[in-house]
């Protein structure tokens, strides 16, 4: 038991500030959707203009699936906390579970785990119970953020529970998916693959016609029936509960007879040797990434494709005012047409490809982390060369999915004859990537000077940065403080016309980081992990 | 005078409170197998990665053939090769492209020294990095910086993890790199493969070079050990200078003569003497005089 209690505290250590990262996402969404509701819709006619427009928009239940009382503000913020935080959650848990299941193998780390008397039940429970405890920890944050926002406590503490829910499900997948990759990166690829699945059902069960019943077939859709705020039924907890202690035990039962350090899936460790992209630090980036890069297509793809299929949804006649007062806050523009419509979300692969940029400064830093970058260093290769190669490969990569968004996301638009032409939306992707490449300079800046740090810092830019954009305006933040964020300067492209002005200062603060991260990395010690 | 392989004048490195080398000062001249002896923590890795550039001297300053290590570290590494001492590698490379890649970046590369190298290490190259055991990853990395048949091999540690075969074969490679007139800095703690390969051997402790030179030069400042057994009972033997007598049992004592060993021998000739060893000190004896044992102050 001591054993047991060691690696419990281990983990729970090592996942701190992931954890803490999730919670304060949780608890913005929970109190600003709560706050913001209430100061946009503050009458009863305003809120059922809102539910006869918004709720009913599929593409708005693309994000928050489907709503079933937007006349409170329980009920509103349970549509929208419940709906993206569960998907969240759900993330989350896969991450969580694969860190203390998995890379700890990847590592030769569990060997030395279990050489000490602990069994390998127990050692598997023990992680596992870090994880639960930090789900406890998300649920607390989240439930006190909406008893803040003055929301009734035994509904905050529901609307919480239901937000998190899902997350004992993925950790089962992950679990599992822990038991049949032989690494890290397999176990991520089967656990976000069923995550995928999840959420697209859910998606097709709230916006096409008639595939209600497809709901039952995600655990994303069992949270749905949950209803927080709405007439509550907690019966599809016990659904939750029943597949994720199967998922559970069945990981548990393959983890106490395999080998450890393999999984069921056999590694492929013998290969004959393909010397393509090996002439330089920069190619063989381009070779380690590329079966992430095609990840990251495949998803930004899907989305434009759907994005651009939604893109005539919105129409004059089913749009309040109040809410096209909220929308043109995040996208500086009318929604109710296809090309005002796509500039709305394009916003979202602003974020999507800024997250990317820090991906890349964090493959960068795990090069120096893990010590290879000594090896290279050692050669005659310079900083300047290797840092340049990582931040072209970052920079082409960045460019080349947001001309993926742009141009799926005109066939999406294109089967609807939305009418928006294909430059058009290759500008909205271009569009996209001031924002996206000021981050990556402020992220390369960060691996500059505060090595260990940056890829914490990197994501948090950019995740404050759209918390700020997303909940500054709803919680009345003063303007220069909205304006700090670069998501506040993007222009809503192809609705709204290009912010040359905009666009060129972003390019610069990021040439002026990335030129201050070249400067400050030319000058330090290599840091290991 | 021919440019040092590696020369350093008062160089130092702080982290944060500690002092990882203390002004240390070194010449190892072109040709030269250059040990690098201390305990872990001593700084080795430290002055390994000051004299590569990867970490950047609080004081003094390195050059390898003349090129400043930190400024000047591209064009210095065209003239080196470097083993690590803690082999990473890239996980979803095999050993061949490894050796592929890291020869690419480098430039130069014997392919039939590599190939020969690869035979005689037995690497199984087409095997993922993630698969090979630690000492397999280091066959692999120093399969790469032979290959290169640089002017200077920095080798920290390079034989942790292999097997006595291998060992075998690293030592007989290095003595290959001597004989072409490679220079070698071997960083080690290994004190029998140091005493097999090396010509000079310094001494690290706490960041500081407590000792350097030729082992018969280290043999020099230590005294001769002679293990004397008399026939009978020991007899009274007088004190004579420089000459520390200790009692082993009833028949037997030990001698360690600083100085001549003349008067010692006068002496000893008085008396029925059965038996009598006298050997110098080995390198472990000299290294342990640096340090009590248990990481503290030197004997004096």
């Amino acid at each position: 038991m001591r054993a047991a209690g060691a690696i419990f505290r281990r983990a729970l250590v090592d996942g701190k500030v992931v954890t803490a990262s999730f919670a304060v996402v949780f608890a913005a969404m929970g109190f600003a959707n709560a706050v913001g509701y209430r100061r946009t819709y503050p009458t009863t006619r305003e809120r059922l203009e809102l539910a006869r427009t918004f709720g009913l928009n599929k593409a708005v239940q693309l994000f928050y699936g489907r709503p079933h009382d937007l006349l409170t503000v329980g009920g509103y913020a349970g549509w929208r906390l419940a709906g993206f935080g569960s998907i969240l959650a759900s993330a989350w848990a896969v991450f969580a579970v694969v860190r203390v299941l998995r890379a700890e193998e990847d590592h030769d780390r569990q060997d030395l785990v279990l050489a000490n008397p602990v069994s390998r039940r127990h050692a598997y429970a023990a992680a596992l119970a870090a994880v639960a405890a930090a789900a406890v920890i998300l649920w607390l944050v989240a439930m006190l953020a909406l008893v803040a926002a003055s929301l009734p406590v035994g509904g905050s503490a529901y609307l919480a529970l239901v937000t998190i829910s899902p997350a004992a499900v993925f950790a089962g997948v992950a679990a599992v998916a822990s038991q049949i990759g032989a690494t890290r990166r397999v176990a991520l690829q089967l656990s976000l693959g069923v995550l995928g699945v999840a959420y697209l059902l859910r998606v097709v069960a709230d916006i096409a016609g008639g595939a209600g019943a497809v709901r039952w077939a995600t655990p994303l859709g069992w949270v749905e029936e949950l209803r927080p705020f709405a007439q509550p039924n907690p019966a599809p907890l016990l659904l939750l509960g029943l597949a994720a202690a199967v998922l559970l035990v069945v990981a548990g039962a393959i983890v106490t007879r395999r080998d450890i350090g393999n999984g069921l899936l056999p590694a492929h460790d013998t290969a004959p040797p393909r010397l393509g992209l090996l002439r330089s630090p920069g190619t063989e980036a381009l070779r380690a990434e590329r079966g992430s890069l095609a990840a990251w297509a495949l998803g930004i793809g899907t989305f434009a494709v759907t994005v651009g299929v939604l893109s005539t949804a919105f129409s004059k006649a089913n749009i309040s005012t109040a809410l096209e007062h909220e929308l043109r806050k995040l996208g500086g523009t009318s929604i109710v047409t296809p090309a005002g419509a796509l500039g709305f979300y394009f916003v979202f692969f602003v974020l999507l490809l800024s997250l990317f940029a820090c991906s890349q400064v964090a493959s960068a830093r795990r090069e120096e982390a893990d010590q290879r970058l000594e090896l290279l260093l050692a050669l005659p290769v310079g900083r300047a060369r290797w840092l340049g190669g990582r931040v072209v490969l970052a920079t082409l990569a960045t460019a080349a999915l947001a001309m993926v968004a742009g141009v799926l996301a005109w066939i999406g638009a294109a089967i609807e004859h939305a009418g928006v032409s294909l430059p058009r939306l290759i500008g909205a992707g271009a569009n996209t990537l001031p924002a996206a490449l000021c981050f990556l300079g402020l992220g390369l800046l960060a691996f500059g000077l505060a090595p260990r740090a940056s890829v914490g810092i990197a994501y948090g830019l950019v995740v404050g940065a759209f918390l700020l954009q997303l909940f500054g305006a709803l919680v009345g933040a003063p303007g220069w403080v909205l304006d700090l964020s670069p998501f506040s300067h993007v222009a809503a492209v192809p609705g709204a016309p290009f912010r040359a002005g905009a666009a060129a200062v972003m390019v610069a603060v990021g040439l002026a980081a990335a030129a201050l991260a070249f400067a400050s990395f030319a000058r330090r010690d290599l840091y290991a992990g | 005078m021919q440019t040092p392989a590696i020369h350093t004048e008062g160089l130092s490195k702080r982290y944060g409170s500690t002092l990882a080398l203390d002004s240390l000062d070194l010449a190892v001249e072109p040709g030269e197998v250059y040990g690098y002896l201390g305990p872990n923590g001593a700084g080795k890795t430290t002055t390994i990665r000051l004299l590569l550039g990867l970490h950047r001297a609080t004081a003094g300053r390195a050059e390898l053939f003349g090129r400043d290590a930190w400024s000047d570290a591209v064009a210095a590494h065209r003239r080196v090769a470097y083993v690590a001492g803690e082999p990473t590698l890239w996980p979803g490379l095999t050993g061949a492209e490894t050796l592929a890649y890291l020869a690419n970046l480098h430039g130069t590369t014997d392919a039939a020294y590599r190939d020969e190298l690869v035979e005689r290490f037995r690497l199984d190259a087409p095997k993922k990095v993630r698969a090979l055991s630690k000492g397999n990853r280091q066959k692999v990395q120093l399969v790469a910086a032979l290959a290169t048949r640089a002017d200077l091999l920095v080798l920290d540690e390079p034989t942790t993890g292999l097997d006595p075969l291998m060992e075998q074969v690293f030592r007989e490679a290095v003595l290959e790199a001597k004989q072409r007139g490679q220079t070698v800095f071997l960083s080690s703690h290994i004190l029998s493969e140091v005493e097999a390969l090396c010509d000079r051997v310094g001494i690290l402790r706490e960041g500081r070079l407590v000792d350097q030179g030729t082992l018969a030069e280290l043999r020099h400042l230590s005294a001769h050990t002679l293990d004397v057994t008399f026939a009978g009972p020991r007899p009274q033997i007088p004190e004579l200078p420089g000459i520390h007598a200790s009692i082993v049992d009833g028949s037997s004592m030990r001698f360690e003569v600083a100085g001549e060993l003349t008067a010692l021998l006068a002496e000893l000739a008085k008396h029925d003497v059965t038996s009598l060893t006298s050997r110098q000190p080995s390198l472990e004896e000299i290294f342990l005089h640096h340090y009590d044992g248990s990481g503290g102050a030197p004997v004096a």
